[in-house]
């Protein structure tokens, strides 16, 4: 349905999006996952015909976004990064005129405009002027104008931002509602966006492609957080050392307490990070017991998105050459 | 062409309803008629006005002076539009100033760009929008003249006020049509009412110097002059070439301007 293939954007000499390739298949929710300033927002320009690509195509339903730009722009909705409203108008009001430049048919006009009100849960609203709404609503507007003329590929950037999170838990049923019937492509910076609503993930950094894959695949991908944190007493560094010896333990470091509490007197935190596929369980608590230490709380650790995200997006720090990297997604769990 | 025209008809009317709905139109609107009021008791019942001219004028027939014969009617109504056309230039400036900047600062530029219509029928739409406002603030003018005119014997011919302001319509479509395209070149609407008042002035200009140098070169500026071919169609001088002139800069303008709008898209950062 949407066919990326070689996408570059150049600003004067500044690369804002470098050879990017990807595909959304019709019917997916795709999440282009990235920090700010990592191109998504001109990879969702391009898309919508808005902005040229310097080099490389886009596709969409088969036309070129750019030579056939009005055959594109008839089967998109596209919600900008500040929504497109009229401030002077009413809800319905507007999403009437967006309707009619969409070129939808005088009859049917009527009854997608009252669907896409109340899909946005936006049926108190429909005669207030835009100017009066807070902002979430007026995202809300934002996303029925998206979907008011019912178009085969959406385009949504950063649908949930501006929203409080009741609305967003709104917003992303709806957006899960639409999936299926509608081709999606959202950008975010916000993880568990991505994860509760997409069935597949592009991370972008720095105008480049890092990753693509579902999110259960990424998390199950790199291993780099899984591995167990707990809390003994008697001397940590002992315990380290003979920790470091098992098999299956790629590290164990010493960190200052579990979730962030404070820790008893004589009392000592340790992560142990496992290799991938390994499952050192067991032998950890044979271990530690055996050298007459006390286990008061073990837990498992397992990656999250935000880790692989983090691991992905933060600079030279590979994780198969520089162990350091592990620490960055710990400080992320630890706050979270 | 019934989908282009369906865009341009949805374009229109959201503009014109923009207009009625803008705080800054009502003022507009009230501004212009309070001083075209002023205009029409000046210019008829003032002291240098037609009517005091023309009595003016009767004493001295009847003292033996021999002076042609005024007619009032005619000579009220191109003097009250010649002014009115000057004090449209004023407002037609504040007029158009909003028709892109508006769009671009509020972001909803980046809407019509990704919807499928065409620039050029944007630029129609809004044009045309903006000159349904105008024509409703000429209009209640209308009944200031029909004052006037209701009283002339032997009654004025109904070609000189259609063609005068048929002539104000143009007038206003070239300034719009110009001024679109300047706003369309700004997010800021103060710069793009003051850039477009600044080329008024240009054009204006043009039709002093033209005057001065005279000659060949003088006379092909004085075609330029958008205030030249307004007067001619003022007093009743009908002449294909004002109209091209008038229809040309309309082209021009509405040309620019989707070619701005597309440019725009090749420097946004």
């Amino acid at each position: 349905m949407i066919e990326v293939e070689h996408l570059s954007k150049i600003y004067g000499s500044t690369p804002a999006v470098q050879d990017v390739t990807f595909s959304v298949e019709p019917g997916e929710i795709v999440g282009f996952l990235g920090p700010n300033g990592a191109g998504k927002t001109t990879t969702m320009r391009i898309l919508a015909g808005y902005l040229p690509a310097t080099s490389g195509t886009a596709r969409i339903a088969g036309y070129d976004v750019h030579e056939n730009s009005l055959a594109v722009r008839q089967r998109i909705g596209y919600l900008p990064e500040t929504p497109p409203l009229y401030p002077e108008m009413t809800v319905e009001g507007f999403l009437y005129f967006v309707a009619r430049l969409k070129g939808v048919s005088a009859g049917d006009r009527a009854q997608r405009v009252r669907n896409a009100i109340a899909r946005c849960n936006l049926q108190e609203k429909h005669s207030v002027l835009i100017r009066k709404l807070s902002k979430g609503f007026r995202q809300r507007v934002g996303i029925a104008q998206a979907i008011v003329h019912d178009p085969p590929a959406i385009i949504l950037d950063e649908p949930t931002v501006g929203l409080d999170p009741r609305q967003i838990i709104e917003v992303r049923n709806l957006i899960k509602s639409l999936a299926g019937s509608h081709t999606i492509i959202l950008s975010t910076h916000i993880l568990p966006e991505v994860s509760m609503t997409c069935s597949r993930v592009t991370i972008i950094n720095k105008g480049k492609i890092v990753a693509t894959n579902t999110p259960e695949n990424l998390e199950a991908s790199l291993a780099s957080g899984s591995g167990y944190e707990l809390e003994i007493d008697g001397d940590p560094a002992a315990a380290q050392q003979v920790l470091q010896m098992l098999p299956g333990v790629r590290l164990v470091e010493s960190i200052a307490s579990l979730a962030g509490g404070n820790l008893p007197e004589n009392r000592a935190c340790l992560r142990v990070i496992s290799e991938p596929g390994a499952e050192p369980g067991r032998d950890i608590v044979t271990v530690l017991v055996g050298m007459g230490l006390g286990v008061y709380e073990m837990r498992r650790t397992r990656a999250t998105l935000e880790d692989v995200f983090l691991e992905l997006t933060t600079e030279e720090k590979q994780l198969d050459t520089e162990p350091e990297a592990i620490v960055q997604p710990s400080e992320v769990q630890g706050a979270a | 062409m019934g989908v282009v025209l369906g865009n341009i008809i949805a374009i229109y009317r959201r503009e014109l309803q923009s207009y009625f709905a803008s705080p800054l139109a009502y003022g507009i609107a009230g501004i212009f008629w309070l001083l075209s009021g002023f205009f029409f008791i000046v210019l008829l019942l003032g002291p240098q006005g037609v009517i005091q001219q023309a009595a003016l004028a009767d004493i001295q027939g009847q003292q033996g002076v021999p002076i042609p014969p005024i007619d009032v009617a005619y000579r009220f109504l191109s003097a009250f539009l010649e002014l009115i056309g000057s004090l449209s230039l004023f407002v037609l400036p504040i007029l158009s100033m909003g028709l892109y900047a508006e769009e671009r600062k509020r972001g909803t530029l980046e809407l019509l760009a990704t919807s499928p219509v065409t620039n050029w029928a944007v630029a129609v739409g809004k044009l045309l929008g903006v000159l349904t406002f105008f024509t409703t603030l000429v209009l209640p003018l209308l009944a200031y003249e029909a004052i006037a005119l209701s009283a002339a014997s032997p009654p004025v011919q109904p070609g000189v006020p259609l063609l005068g302001h048929l002539g104000l319509i143009l007038l206003a479509a070239a300034v719009l049509s110009l001024g679109m395209f300047i706003s369309s070149l700004t997010d800021s609407t103060i710069l793009a009412a003051i850039l477009t008042f600044a080329l008024i002035l240009f054009l204006w200009v043009i039709d002093v110097i033209a005057k001065t140098i005279g000659g060949g070169v003088g006379e092909a500026l004085g075609h330029l002059s958008l205030l030249k071919h307004y007067t001619n169609l003022v007093q009743g001088i009908f002449d294909t070439s004002s109209l091209i002139v008038f229809a040309s800069y309309i082209i021009l303008g509405i040309f620019l301007t989707a070619q701005s709008i597309d440019a725009l898209r090749f420097q946004r950062s």
